[in-house]
């Protein structure tokens, strides 16, 4: 990883590139793979979906393209005295300080604006977000589990065990989860979990204890924190990792950022996504076998389901198997569905079965 | 209206009664009930249609003599009047013409006349004038003076409604301040509330006629309205043109061929027609003949199975004459005629003359005339197998059925052929024996032996034949097949030998002349010539708009002459786009018609069904709906000129629809907006190269700056990629010591001609190229650089010491160029 003066000289690097552009008479420019869905490639060595060659160019030779590049002149100017300071701030931060900056063209004109223009900075420098000091709003999620952490705070280090000295919400995991350090651990297997109720309802019926398991909370399109936390409790701790969402296409794309990492941020897979976790459900199949209560895919679900069959990252034979099953039942289930059998049947019955099926247990 | 019918035979004489009533109506008197068809329908319109009739006559009368126009309208309010004075500079009019002119209906120089004229039927003026003592009860005041005469005539005139005379109320000489010209003062009841008409008319009158000056007062104007010339150029002059053959209608030609001193037809078409010369005239009077006396139809000669013989016939019919020459005589005749495929009667006489003369050349025997017709009459039963007592008896019943093939007439078997051959092989046999059959009957019941027939009536025969047939054999004939089957009579016929009547004969008779007509408009005919038209021209019409509009954009096309009906035909269209034109509503469209422009009736007009049917938004200009007239700053002028402009009424306000026209105008419209649309294509794309290059000049010295600060190094110089990012074409100077150099770098996707001058305060020496000037102590150093578009080119000088340099460059677009030096 970038140390932060490496990440201060690649920002500065990249204004001097531009300075160079101007000087030799060049338009300047900053150019950028393709982020979209037919420029990502599967990269053998990491197992990750990475993006291809195809690049795009962000010009000063159009209006849009100049504005785009005086942002980025200013952002770079930001970032870079935010990292002199040792200070760090948030992207809705960054947007609304683009307000104080003494020119209107480079004044941000919505977030999105402004975290694409992070995230191309990302990719251009080579360094992270979290590098720069840019922490998203929203921050990573929660982790419950025999595991206990060192974490360097502002206010110094503090040293955690998950399931000790946590809450019921457990352990809060910061935006940068490459503060924390592993101390010692029992844990025998880490499950992400897509919903908070879902997350309740297994730490509440204690399956973190009767299991040894790492219950990592997603919620909805996992935060960047909590897919690089995942990744580190893979590769550090070498634990097995499961993911546990909704039966819909849409939780399968939940999955898919954990394991395969995302179009978006596909710079990243490697730092972020974690090729070894598995899908334990709720699968098409388990709607079948457990008969559990459904709704039928509309229409929307049914475009996504065929989108995903089309996406490079799902073309195994598993998923296909299993999209083109729920396209032929027509239906797709909650995780809280598994409700109707009870509210243990989840710690009870159903995840140990899949576990067991999946050689975790 | 009561109905004299019921009581026709109780009142005695009634017939007598109404005819004392019936009286003949003059013209004038005509006209005083139907003002509307002139254009005087109103008070307000009147004082239009007044001002436009005596303009129009101005400028023709002008125009003629060669004088640039010089006309000076004045409106002024007399009491509960209105006085209109129209003046020109014209060569005026001798005095025994006069009164005639201004105070008779239908007097005109120009109605028989084929030329484009403003006026054409001599009604307007003198209608002015009727109008003006109908309202006012004043006579008309004319004042005239002819070039060269001292002093003006004054006449005060109004016209006898009764009679159409005009009746001269005082004439007397006056003095006059213009050399030459005609003055017409008319009082009329009237009103201003078609002011926007009248200027209108004026204005637009100014922008058709580029040539001329006009000086407008009136009650409403605080400063008269003057419309300078802008241009000394006269239209051309128009030459006048013989009727063309297709431009004449049935009554003009049975006066033409009343009127002609032409003996032949012939003649007579070369004489009075354009465009006809001998071999028109022949195939006029070919297609005449058809359909005068109709062809005849050919039949085929017997063949040896026959048992009809031509040589037989004629040897029975000669008497007298010897054995030997008989027996030449009949088979010479059999001879040819064998030969020939198909014969018409008139082709055999022809051949029993050719073959009675070389006979008699052999021979010494004289085969006179009644022998040569009782020879063509017996080859022709031959023939034809018409004609024996037999024949008669078995066909005079009309449409019997007979079955029976030995007595079938060989008309039959011929009639068999054509028909086969015209229909379609599904048609089975029967049917078209039938149908050959109800033919032949009916080629058999033609007047005379001959088989003369013309084309409608071999049409009608057909049909008649093809309805028999259809309602006794249950087969169908359509229209197709009927046209397949005429057609294949009619190419085979002959066209007659005989030669067509004479003109006297013609002209006494409807329907010749009717058949002359319609010879000669199925003739192809050179169009007509088109000198006699006087087009604006584009370079003119643009002129007139750019006078009268301060617009951004102008642009004008003429057309080629086109023809209508005998009468040729040149469209112009002229717009003007941007400036001064109001840019809210739709757009002005100025309509003219031989110079005169069109203020009424606007709707009723081609050119506006024209113009809203094309769709504008291709142009550039915004057209709600997508059809119906453009908004915008625009003004769409268009001109038709011809020697006979189809109006949709006499008024003279709108013209007809008539497809060949409206045609033209589409196009010479199109061409002109196809301008618009380049010039607005281009200032949008220079909108936006001003734009960008707005904002670009903002952002990019700012994203400088800010790199500069970031890498903390000196502002770096961003000229260059600005002139890359514009594609613009700079020049920049570079002094290194006592040389200069000039770099003309082109970032444009085009390649540049430049005109680059360098003004020094030094005198220059060691010049790359270019040329330079001394103008008082200071050098003009020039050149004209092409820089094809990527490339650049230096352009160097050596100065002493420390001169000042000012550098103009022209050639390119002010927004795609930098200049640095």
């Amino acid at each position: 990883m970038t140390t932060e003066s490496d990440a201060r000289d690649e920002l500065i690097d990249l204004a001097a590139d531009f300075y160079d552009q101007f000087a030799a008479g060049d338009i300047p420019e900053m150019t950028l793979p393709t982020r979209t869905k037919s420029n990502i490639e599967y990269d053998e060595a990491s197992g990750v979906w990475t993006y291809g060659d195809r690049t795009s160019t962000r010009s000063a030779n159009s209006v849009r393209g100049a504005r785009k590049l005086l942002k980025a002149a200013y952002t770079i100017e930001f970032l870079a005295n935010q990292l002199d300071d040792d200070r760090s701030s948030t992207l809705r931060e960054l947007y609304y300080l683009s307000e104080s900056w003494n020119n209107d063209e480079a004044q941000f004109k919505s977030q999105d604006e402004s975290n694409d223009l992070v995230e191309d900075l990302e990719i251009v420098t080579g360094v992270t977000r979290e590098d720069f000091h840019m922490r998203p709003e929203e921050s990573g999620a929660k982790v419950m589990g025999p595991l206990e952490i060192r974490e360097q705070t502002n206010r110094g280090d503090r040293e955690i065990h998950c399931q000790l000295d946590v809450g019921q919400g457990g352990y809060q995991i910061p935006n940068n989860p490459d503060t924390i350090e592993f101390l010692d651990n029992d844990a025998e297997f880490v499950l992400c979990v897509e919903t908070g109720g879902m997350r309740d309802r297994l730490v509440e019926n204690g399956f973190d204890e009767a299991h040894d398991a790492l219950v990592v909370h997603l919620g909805g399109q996992p935060a960047r924190a909590t897919r690089r936390l995942t990744k580190r409790f893979r590769d550090e701790l070498d634990l097995p990792v499961v993911v546990f969402t909704d039966g819909d296409p849409w939780s399968y794309r939940i999955y898919g950022s954990v394991a395969y990492g995302s179009i978006k941020s596909a710079h990243l897979s490697k730092y972020l996504a974690t090729p070894e976790a598995r899908f334990i459900g709720i699968q098409p199949e388990d709607i079948v076998e457990y008969d559990l209560p459904s709704d039928p895919l509309s229409d929307s679900d049914v475009n996504a389901l065929e989108s995903e069959l089309e996406d490079p990252r799902f073309q195994t034979d598993y998923w296909e198997e299993q999209i083109e099953l729920q396209l032929d039942i027509g239906k797709k289930s909650e995780q809280q569905s598994l409700a109707s059998r009870g509210l243990d049947f989840v710690t009870d019955t159903y995840l140990p079965e899949r576990l067991g099926e999946m050689g975790v247990l | 209206m009561t109905s004299f019918q019921s009581t026709i035979g109780d009142e005695e004489g009634i017939a007598e009664e109404l005819a004392e009533g019936q009286r003949e109506i003059s013209i004038a008197e005509f006209f005083e009930k139907n003002k509307h068809m002139l254009g005087f329908d109103s008070g307000a319109r009147g004082l239009v249609t007044a001002v436009k009739e005596a303009v129009d006559n101005a400028l023709d009368a002008t125009e003629e003599a060669g004088y640039l126009p010089d006309i000076y309208i004045e409106i002024e309010e007399v009491g509960d009047y209105y006085r209109v004075v129209i003046e020109d500079n014209g060569p005026g009019i001798t005095k025994e013409q006069l009164p005639k002119v201004f105070g008779k209906l239908l007097y005109g120089s120009r109605f028989h006349t084929r030329e484009q004229n403003r006026g054409q039927q001599g009604i307007g003026i003198s209608a002015a004038v009727l109008y003006s003592q109908l309202t006012s009860g004043q006579p008309a005041k004319i004042t005239s003076r002819p070039k060269g005469q001292s002093r003006a005539q004054y006449f005060e005139l109004i016209i006898d409604t009764d009679t159409n005379e005009p009746e001269i109320k005082a004439d007397e000489e006056t003095t006059w301040d213009r050399p030459h010209g005609t003055r017409i003062e008319l009082e009329m009841e009237a009103n201003m509330r078609a002011r926007q008409q009248l200027h209108d008319y004026v204005k637009h009158t100014a922008v058709v006629n580029p040539h001329a000056r006009i000086e407008l007062r009136e009650p409403g104007l605080d400063e008269p309205l003057k419309f300078e010339r802008a241009t000394d150029e006269l239209p051309a002059e128009t030459e006048e043109i013989r009727p063309h053959p297709h431009g004449v209608e049935l009554g003009a030609l049975i006066k033409m061929l009343e009127a002609t001193e032409s003996y032949s037809v012939s003649g007579f078409l070369q004489e009075e027609f354009t465009r006809v010369g001998k071999k028109t005239a022949d195939s006029v009077i070919d297609n005449f003949r058809d359909v005068y006396y109709g062809r005849e139809l050919a039949w085929s000669p017997p063949r040896a199975r026959d048992d009809r013989d031509v040589a037989s016939a004629v040897s029975e019919a000669v008497a007298n004459k010897g054995a030997e020459a008989t027996t030449a005589f009949a088979e010479g005749v059999a001879e040819t005629v064998g030969n020939s495929d198909r014969i018409t009667r008139s082709e055999l006489a022809e051949v029993v003359d050719t073959v009675a003369e070389t006979v008699e050349n052999d021979t010494d025997k004289t085969f006179g005339g009644t022998v040569r017709e009782n020879a063509v009459d017996a080859a022709w039963r031959a023939v034809t197998g018409l004609g024996g007592d037999a024949d008669e008896a078995t066909d005079s019943g009309g449409d019997t059925e007979s079955g029976d093939d030995a007595d079938e007439s060989p008309l039959v078997a011929d009639a068999y052929a054509l028909v086969d051959e015209a229909t379609s092989t599904r048609k089975d046999d029967a049917a078209v024996q039938a149908m050959a059959e109800a033919l032949a009957r009916r080629f058999e019941n033609l007047d005379g032996d001959a088989f003369r027939i013309t084309r409608d009536d071999l049409e009608r025969l057909v049909a008649d034949a093809a309805s028999f047939v259809a309602e006794q054999r249950d087969a169908t004939f359509g229209e197709t097949a009927r046209e397949n089957v005429v057609e294949a009579f009619w190419s085979r016929a002959r066209r007659v030998p005989d030669d067509p009547p004479k003109v006297k004969a013609i002209a006494g008779s409807r329907d010749a002349a009717a058949d002359l007509l319609d010879a000669m408009r199925t003739t192809d005919i050179l169009a007509p010539p088109t000198d006699c038209l006087a087009p604006i021209t584009a370079e003119l019409v643009e002129a007139g708009l750019r006078k009268e509009y301060d617009a951004d954009f102008y642009a004008a096309a003429t057309r080629d002459a086109e023809v209508h009906g005998g009468d040729p035909f040149i469209v112009e269209a002229g717009i003007a786009y941007g400036g001064e034109i109001p840019a809210d509503g739709s757009v002005e469209l100025l309509r003219f018609a031989n110079r005169v422009p069109l203020v009424y009736q606007r709707g009723a007009c081609a050119t506006t069904d024209v113009i809203k049917r094309i769709g504008w938004r291709n142009y550039g200009l915004d057209q709600p709906g997508g059809s119906g007239l453009p908004n915008g700053p625009a003004v769409i002028s268009i001109h038709v000129a011809s020697t006979n402009v189809p109006f949709t009424s006499e008024s003279k306000d709108a013209l007809a629809n008539v497809p060949a026209i409206e045609d033209e105008i589409e196009l010479a419209v199109r061409e002109a907006a196809r301008e618009l649309k380049s010039f607005l294509n281009k200032r949008r794309s220079m909108q936006q190269r001003r734009e960008k290059q707005d904002v670009l000049g903002k952002i990019l010295p700012e994203m400088a700056d800010k790199v500069s600060e970031v890498t903390g190094r000196p502002r770096p110089d961003i000229d260059g990629a600005l002139a890359r990012i514009m594609n613009n074409v700079s020049v920049e100077r570079e002094v290194n010591g006592e040389s200069v150099t000039l770099v003309v770098e082109n970032h444009s996707d085009v390649n540049e001609a430049l005109e680059i001058t360098d003004i020094v305060s030094t005198e220059p020496t060691d010049l790359s190229d270019g040329t330079v000037v001394d103008m008082d102590g200071e050098w003009f150093v020039q050149w004209k650089p092409e820089v094809p578009s990527g490339d650049e080119r230096e352009l160097t000088y050596a100065v002493d010491g420390d001169p000042e340099f000012e550098v103009s460059v022209g050639g390119v677009e002010t927004e795609k160029l930098t200049v640095n030096a």
